[in-house]
């Protein structure tokens, strides 16, 4: 098994070679002679270029199965069959798609902002494409390895927000400006949280870089509990907050009020079609899947096995496992929620996700700081557990209603 | 051409990612010449973003991460956003009329760019000033030393040298905020 | 007291019994209930009705039973059907149409032509594969199109044929028996008359 985990760093190896070798073998046959810097040079361009063009075929293919396995599942839940019609099983769905996508006319309003209208995907597209590149996709498998990467990735969500407004606003619609405005309440409100979460894992860990994160994660408690860090309670309530947050960053049901198509057209995508729509599409399952990435990373051990004798099957392979559960997952609720209402979200992001995300930093510092053995363990719990049950029981549980209403009608 | 293309690869490429700089430097000089010029109010506020996030980018390629991505997660993603939230959210007559204090004063056109151009040189000489005699500007220009100043460096520089200004600042910023609340609230009530 | 958050985990579990539940399901008999339609086709029941035809009895030219009226044209609600009479040879106007068209795209299948057409001649069809590539030419349903026989009337809606048949029927007894009668009666009166010829010939003779 030691080939199929070397796989991919084996691969742009031979590529590396490949190119070596022909570019030496082109100089020598046009007699031009190479100075000494030039070949690590070239050799250093190409492997980022290798990678990039790795990761973006990763993950479009990810997001052509998503778009299709997304609406199957979403169907299933439903008691429908979904796509079914192109291809085996609809398998061909996504090139229908995109060749619809493709095929349609650019419509740009008389009344936009043609400029900003026209900058707006690409801002929206280029983040999102940036933000794969400092996840550890396997052992010594990370695109760019940078000290300060969690601090990268949240850097670059930011510029999400600006795309989104830019799109809202060079729109010249109502509904776009509308959707823009809840898009960045939405994304300011809960990147709060989302940060915190994701502070409360690299204080424990003890730096800001994925890997040493995913490091600090490895090895098996009494044998064969992983030590991940939601297998902690700090952690747990952490990795939910941090996946709600993804969730909302991601503009997913239930937080997909931006677009709710029943209110607001499709929010700042309004007045976008064809080849720009998609690769609005495009930007937000890619972000999706970065902030999943990241999710995995931060609490669920990255590229480690969760047990022991599993270990045989390649870093990466559990990686993109852990990967398509969340997927899995994202599809799930977005099939069991309904939307939130604006004052519903709002509510929520302040008034449980922030006094829940101190909570468990309170409690990831106490875990840490007793010994991370069972006292830890039950004090932590204690830490989060009481906010939880007191937020719930006095914030967020309508008393009195459902017994008191009367039915006149409907009985 | 075979001599041309041998004379372009014997170029010294290896020297270029020390000019990389350059372009960021120039975007960013360019982006707030147009955001002070540009006419329309949302441009001038997208241009400063592009100057913010190419100032980003400079702290970056001058190997200063984490104070690059700083910059961009805070200026990109907050003060842009209160920026382009208060211009749309100020009715377009009020602006007009609001954004030159010294209307009321008759000056000329000249006379102004003169008085901003003071006001702006006085602003960049107390910078220059405040960079070049501070005590930290010596060890700031070190570059071995700056370059291996990760994020732990400057947490540890934060929370035991500059202890109390951080405070301060922390007092002054819970202040501001109480004082928004209690403005929005009267605002409320009135 | 219920734990926060456990709505949503039941909830979840709808969903899930759900996703499960439809590849357990294999006979279709709760999920997966939707009607795969080029291959599986609707039966449809008998009251479904989508646009209006013209019945004829036998004979598309001769059989035709409208009699351009007008009256369904003038009460359609979109205004979607259009009448032209037809003349003779010597520019007389005949009881038959020469133009009968119905703009199917305009059409909203209420039904009212049917309700006020005296003579049972526009019936709703049932037809629903009626997508065109030209909305303009396609879409506008003329006389030829329309003419549908009352064979095909009793096949899909039979109940309401037999209804219309017997009605036709009847009226055609009792135009029949109208007919006797008036022919009876003017027999009779020919009989009189010539009775009363016959009496009062020969006074003058006598
Ligand atoms: S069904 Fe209604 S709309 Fe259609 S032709 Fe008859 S009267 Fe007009
Ligand atoms: S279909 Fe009936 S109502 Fe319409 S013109 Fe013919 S006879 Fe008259």
């Amino acid at each position: 098994m030691h080939f199929l985990e070397n796989l991919p760093l084996a691969t742009k190896k031979f590529i590396l070679d490949l190119v070596k070798g022909a570019c030496g073998w082109l100089c020598t046959k046009l007699g031009i002679a190479l100075p000494p810097w030039a070949m690590p040079l070239l050799l250093t361009l190409v492997s980022i270029l290798v990678v990039i063009v790795a990761i973006i075929a990763v993950y479009m293919v990810m997001f052509a199965l998503m778009s299709v396995a997304e609406r199957k599942i979403l169907a299933r839940m439903q008691n429908r069959y979904g796509p079914n019609r192109a291809g085996w099983f609809g398998i061909l769905q996504p090139v229908a798609d995109g060749i619809k996508m493709l095929t349609k006319e650019d419509l740009v309003p008389r009344g936009a902002d043609k400029i900003v209208h026209f900058l707006a995907p690409i801002a929206m597209v280029a983040p999102a494409l940036m933000l794969p590149a400092i996840i550890p996709y396997g052992t010594g498998m990370v695109p760019v390895e940078l000290s300060a990467g969690i601090l990268y990735f949240f850097a670059l969500g930011a510029g999400t927000e600006l795309a989104v407004f830019m799109a809202g606003w060079s729109s010249n619609n109502k509904y776009s400006v509308m959707g823009a405005m809840r898009a960045i309440a939405q994304m300011i409100s809960y990147e709060l949280p989302l940060v915190m979460s994701a502070v409360i894992a690299a204080l424990v860990a003890g730096t800001l870089s994925p890997t040493g994160i995913v490091e600090a994660q490895g090895g098996y408690s009494l044998g064969f509990i992983p030590n991940w860090f939601v297998f902690t309670p700090w952690g747990f309530v952490a990795c939910l907050l941090f996946y709600i947050g993804a969730l909302a960053e991601s503009n997913r049901c239930p937080f997909d009020l931006p677009e709710g198509e029943s209110e607001l057209v499709a929010g700042h995508l309004t007045e976008y079609s064809g080849f720009k729509y998609a690769i609005f599409f495009m930007a937000e399952y890619v972000g999706m899947f970065a902030i999943n990435g990241l999710l995995v990373t931060l609490f669920l051990g990255g590229y480690k096995a969760p047990c022991p004798f599993l270990e045989w099957i390649p870093s990466w392979c559990w990686f993109f496992a852990k990967l398509a559960l969340l997927a899995f997952s994202m599809v799930w609720v977005r099939a069991t929620l309904p939307r939130f209402r604006i004052d519903q979200m709002m509510q929520f992001a302040w008034k449980f996700m922030l006094p829940m995300s101190f909570a468990a930093l309170i409690a990831a510092a106490v875990w840490y700081y007793a010994g991370r053995g069972p006292l830890a363990w039950g004090l932590s719990a204690l830490i989060v557990g009481i906010p939880y049950l007191a937020l719930g029981h006095f914030c967020f549980t309508r008393h009195h209603t459902a017994d008191n209403r009367r039915y006149l009608y409907s009985e | 051409m075979h001599d041309l293309f041998q004379r372009l690869i014997s170029l010294p490429w290896d020297q270029a990612p020390q000019w990389f700089f350059l372009f960021p430097a120039l975007l960013m000089l360019l982006a707030a010449a147009a955001a002070v010029m540009l006419r329309n109010l949302i441009h001038c506020a997208l241009c400063l973003t592009l100057s913010f996030i190419a100032l980003g980018v400079l702290f970056i390629a001058l190997g200063a991460e984490f104070v690059g991505f700083v910059q961009l997660l805070v200026y990109v993603g907050a003060v842009t956003m209160l920026i382009l939230f208060a211009i749309l959210l100020t009715p377009a007559s009020e602006v007009a009329a609001s954004n030159n204090p010294f209307r009321s004063f008759q000056l000329s056109k000249a006379l102004n760019a003169v008085a901003g151009g003071a006001v702006a040189m006085l602003v960049l000489a107390g910078l220059l000033a405040a960079i070049f005699f501070s005590p930290h500007a010596q060890a700031a220009v070190n570059p071995a030393k700056a370059a291996t100043a990760p994020a732990a460096a400057i947490g540890e520089n934060l929370l035991n040298h500059t202890l109390l200004p951080l405070q301060g600042t922390a007092i002054l910023l819970t202040a501001a905020l109480i004082g928004a609340a209690l403005l929005a609230k009267e605002d409320k009530r009135s | 007291m219920n734990l926060p958050g456990s709505g949503i985990l039941k909830g979840m579990a709808v969903t899930a019994v759900n996703f499960i539940g439809s590849f357990l399901d294999r006979a279709h008999a709760k999920r997966l209930i939707t009607e795969q339609y080029p291959e599986e086709r609707p039966t449809l029941v008998e009251t479904s009705r989508s646009f209006p035809f013209l019945v004829f009895d036998g004979d598309p030219e001769k059989g035709i039973r409208c009699t351009a009226c007008k009256i369904c044209e003038k009460e359609c609600p979109p205004q979607c059907i259009f009448i032209v009479k037809d003349k003779d040879a010597n520019g007389k106007p005949i009881l038959r149409p020469q133009i009968f068209d119905i703009d199917i795209s305009v059409c909203m299948g209420c039904q009212i032509c049917v309700e006020v057409c005296p003579f049972e001649s526009i019936r709703m069809d049932n037809i629903y594969e009626v997508s065109a590539y030209d909305r303009f030419e396609t879409l506008v349903l003329h006389k030829e199109q329309l003419l549908k026989s009352n064979v095909y009337y009793r096949q899909i809606h039979p109940t309401e044929a037999a209804q219309t048949d017997a009605r036709i029927e009847a009226a055609r007894v009792k135009k029949a028996a109208a007919a006797k009668a008036a022919a009876e009666k003017a027999a009779a009166a020919k009989a009189a008359a010539a009775a009363k010829a016959a009496e009062t010939q020969p006074e003058p003779t006598a």
